[in-house]
């Protein structure tokens, strides 16, 4: 009992930490202005400084060739490719990202103007620059949220028709033309999208079951911002089953599927996305979404914070119908903490990044699959016996580490933080400084979310074939700047894998440049997304019925019980079979019968 | 060094069989009153905590599956109950891998009537046999060489004498490991008064080497209540010297010195408790407002936790198994009950050696681990009539009952991990139509009249503690972790800790950690400058937030 008391005054002091922190360096994130677009731009060749200016310019080329060339092989990801070269370009906006913006999943420290703090909780930022090249619009981190355009991009080439969508005049068969979009003919063909996704994601159709009779978002107006992808309908026509009526936008110029937002304009749903917006689209979807007689949203499904900034910016009235904000990224939560720190956060907001279930999918579960495959898909490396070291062991560093000696290879770790570094021995792998295994390892994998992890002097020192990959953050854990020097000659072998060769014939692989490879190089299940879809629609339901004064205005984490029960609608896909508590043993325990199972403090 | 271990093993087993004779006393007890048992279990728990006045005995004292160890091994001499209230796997452990070997029969007087004097001519302290000094030393010695950490730490700090002037009484189990931690304190700076926790856990001649020292111990192996209680007082009530701070495994010499001298606390920095129930104790007071100095709670902090509960017990599953039943795992059937920090570890080291793993929580969060973890989760009668091994970890109670038992296939192992002695229910077995064949120590064949056999170990007590060790490692944590806590709370600047129960600050946590990494030749990174600032990081830690989860 008391036990539990503590506990949760511990997380009190936490969230409190979290509004207590310090300012960010610049408000960029709140004012998307002209002005703002020039600070953006000069912080990242302040930050970033000579290496990304280098990366630009001598590689561009190349890469976007690859690009081309490689758009009929992987017909699922052929999105990635044209991406590809299009970071090239971009690499110092990306940066910029950085400079401002806070993408490591920390509620706790984001606030503090600490970019990252924690290795596991890393993901790669944006990858796509938006076309006029200021920043990327792509500000989720989580795997579920960047990733779902990696796995799912729409396949239906956009490039057939060059009219804008916002000049074409388009009706569904309902004769309702509230939605924009590239082509609502594709519908059929995104229906067939949305089903197959509905295969996977059995969690939210059971909530639909579960919760259809009570209808828990009867009245609820949700407006959203997220990726539209097959997963996402899911989402959307669940939320809409459930009661709820929705108006949606994409949240990253590139990742919508065309036909996936087609089904959803037949469908009755007023979407505004399409593939290939322009900065100036972008804004008008997401305005669009809001600006509409007649209808105003109570509820902000958002992902990166841009919607929730627009209705602050341009319809500050809105709030006072707004029952909750839940958001997704780390960026968007980022944005909260700052908003509810200077006072400014005038209605309550659900992080569901930090959510338990969430966390580890996204990290643990979802790395120690996709390094396997990235590997196997760039170099066909065989794993057994092969020296590998991992720099960090955080939870994708966990990941990798037990994925890689469950093939027979050898791990060695490298760690700043003793405990993990604790850790790391007692699972059974040397703890070593970089330097001292360098000249041995075939694989170097970064995790560590930090930036100059492996240095030009290390990648001097590798042997010969040796693989280079980065698992943790953005592209600054390996030195990728310095390996373009005059001496050394690149050579793109395939997508995503460069051979660089030292004078003296050696080579090193580097893959994706330096970028993730989990982002570039593998998918990410349905069933990862699943996860954070449920766990939004759940921080709807939560936010939308929740009695007046339970949330105030301010940034809370989604409730353990909640976080449970995400957990238990997944359970089914596994035919797991969860035991229940008796009443005389839920008594002897003093827990509810129904959760929650454990205090906040809880480590899992 | 790992062959001075070895050499101490085989007479670490003769001590553990001494251990079994008098866990045997504890048996014919608990088996008379077995068809109470969890009546006891509770009594035992409620009597603990009506002794602090302030709070109602409640009935959840203990929450978390993780935390849960076995709580009252050996009752008291008076049967009311057990004086051993530690629950962390370091706390309850020490005795039954390292109790005294010198045998206490040989002298039948009281320590409390002999007058002894050391060396030195100091006779402040109460120990069976000072001329067991020697002896003591090696022991000592022996667990220097596995409790690195602190060795290091009396090095690193020796200089700084970080405890110059702490005056600390403390009430733990006397072992060469606490000898080791005591000494450290020492030599950092601190005097010390120091008595048991329990009455039997005592190592004699550690005491003995102690109190050789000049370290003023109250401590014997087979104390009474009475003289429980007389050690405590004799190591708080002396003249001229008062303590400041109070080191406590169990809560009891906090409670003493609560209720008989409570001017005491005005000159107290600060206590420092490493068990479940003193933590517990603790909120209680603190809850109710009258907890009127800072303390620290150790037990958990995650190094400790974590090795407590996934380390240890990922060992221990298979250590216990095979010592008792020398069962072979490859491709058993074994499930699991409870996917927490021991079950995690259970099935870990299971599956590794090729058992066909089951497990069933009631946790969904946890079931999902366990399902990505490559386990299926079940409930436990859908495989009760398939497995061979059955294993309880969930600090709950009557998680098997007898109409599983009956269902269960001959020769099925049954044995407990998690809490206590009520995960399995064990009393129902007590019927005439079962017959009971005590095979080995520990080890009960309960035979149905069909002539089917199930393997009940330990009667349903915990599996790590009657039969396996606790490796001094784990216990260096805990001590390690101890005295950092003692640091902390003694050189905090005034005002940083208020009269509430703290956990330990994570760069402490991250430093127990770093003294441990020495063990593995492990090489910790170091962030450059440049790397710090762009994680907004101290180089020297903390390097994670508080609701890391690791």
């Amino acid at each position: 009992m008391s036990v539990q008391v503590v506990a949760a005054k511990m997380a009190e002091v936490e969230l409190k930490d979290v509004s207590a922190g310090k300012a960010l360096p610049a408000e960029s994130p709140v004012t998307p202005t002209s002005e703002d677009k020039t600070l953006a731009r000069n912080e990242p060749q302040k930050e970033a400084g000579s290496s990304a200016a280098a990366a630009t310019t001598p590689t561009a080329e190349p890469s976007a060739k690859a690009g081309e060339g490689n758009r009929g092989l992987l017909t699922p990801s052929a999105a990635k490719m044209p991406q590809a070269s299009a970071l090239k370009h971009s690499d110092p906006q990306q940066n910029g990202g950085d400079a401002f913006v806070n993408r490591d999943g920390t509620v706790a420290e984001a606030p503090r103007m600490k970019k990252i703090q924690f290795a596991d909780q890393k993901q790669e930022f944006n990858k796509r620059p938006s076309k006029i090249g200021r920043r990327s619009l792509s500000r989720s981190i989580s795997q579920s949220s960047t990733d779902s355009y990696s796995s799912a991009a729409s396949y239906t080439d956009s490039s057939d028709d060059e009219t804008s969508p916002r000049d074409k005049q388009q009706k569904n068969s309902k004769g309702n033309g509230d939605f924009c979009i590239k082509n609502i003919k594709q519908a059929d063909f995104g229906r067939r999208e949305i089903e197959i996704a509905e295969q996977e994601m059995p969690a939210l159709m059971a909530l639909r079951k579960r919760a259809q009779g009570e209808k828990p978002l009867a009245g609820a107006k949700v407006v959203g911002c997220t990726h539209i992808t097959a997963q996402t309908a899911v989402l959307m026509e669940t939320l809409s089953a459930l009661g709820a009526q929705c108006r949606w936008a994409a949240c990253n110029i590139y990742s919508t599927q065309n036909e996936v937002a087609a089904a959803l304009a037949e469908g009755g749903f007023s979407v505004f996305a399409w593939k290939g917006e322009s900065e100036d689209d972008f804004w008008w979807c997401i305005d669009r979404c809001v600006n509409v007689e007649g209808w105003q949203p109570n509820m902000i499904l958002d992902d990166g914070g841009d919607l929730t900034h627009w209705i602050y910016k341009k319809y500050p009235n809105m709030f006072k119908k707004i029952k909750g904000i839940v958001e997704e990224s780390v960026t968007g939560v980022h944005r909260l903490y700052q908003l509810s720190k200077a006072g400014k956060l005038c209605v309550p907001a659900m992080n569901v990044n930090d959510s338990v279930t969430k966390q580890k999918f996204d990290n643990l579960y979802c790395c120690r699959e996709s390094i396997l495959d990235g590997l196997k898909r760039t170099t066909d490396v065989m794993f057994g016996g092969k020296q590998v070291v991992v720099c960090g062991y955080g939870e994708v560093g966990k990941g990798c580490c037990a994925a890689l000696k469950a093939m027979g290879s050898i791990v060695y770790v490298t760690e700043i933080d003793p405990i993990c570094a604790l850790q790391a021995c007692m699972d059974g792998f040397r703890l070593v400084k970089l330097n001292e295994v360098i000249r041995q390892v075939d694989i170097v994998i970064t995790c560590t979310g930090n930036k100059n992890v492996v240095v030009r002097e290390h990648l001097d020192r590798m042997k010969n074939g040796c693989i280079v990959c980065n698992m943790g953050h953005s592209n600054t854990e390996i030195d990728v700047a310095s390996l373009r020097t005059p001496e050394l000659t690149w050579e793109r072998v395939r997508s995503q894998v460069d051979h660089i060769i030292w004078p003296d014939a050696k080579r090193i692989v580097l893959l994706a440049e330096g970028r993730l490879l989990n982002l570039s190089c593998s998918t990410v299940p349905t069933f990862v997304l699943s996860i954070t879809a449920t766990t939004q629609a759940l921080a709807l339901i939560e936010l939308y019925n929740a009695p007046e004064g339970r949330y105030k205005q301010d940034v809370y984490l989604l409730p353990k019980k909640m976080d449970e029960y995400v957990a238990s609608l997944h359970l089914p896909t596994f035919d797991a079979h969860l035991t229940e508590l008796t009443d005389e043993q839920a008594k002897y325990l003093g827990l509810n019968k129904n959760g929650p199972f454990k205090p906040n403090y809880y480590r899992y």
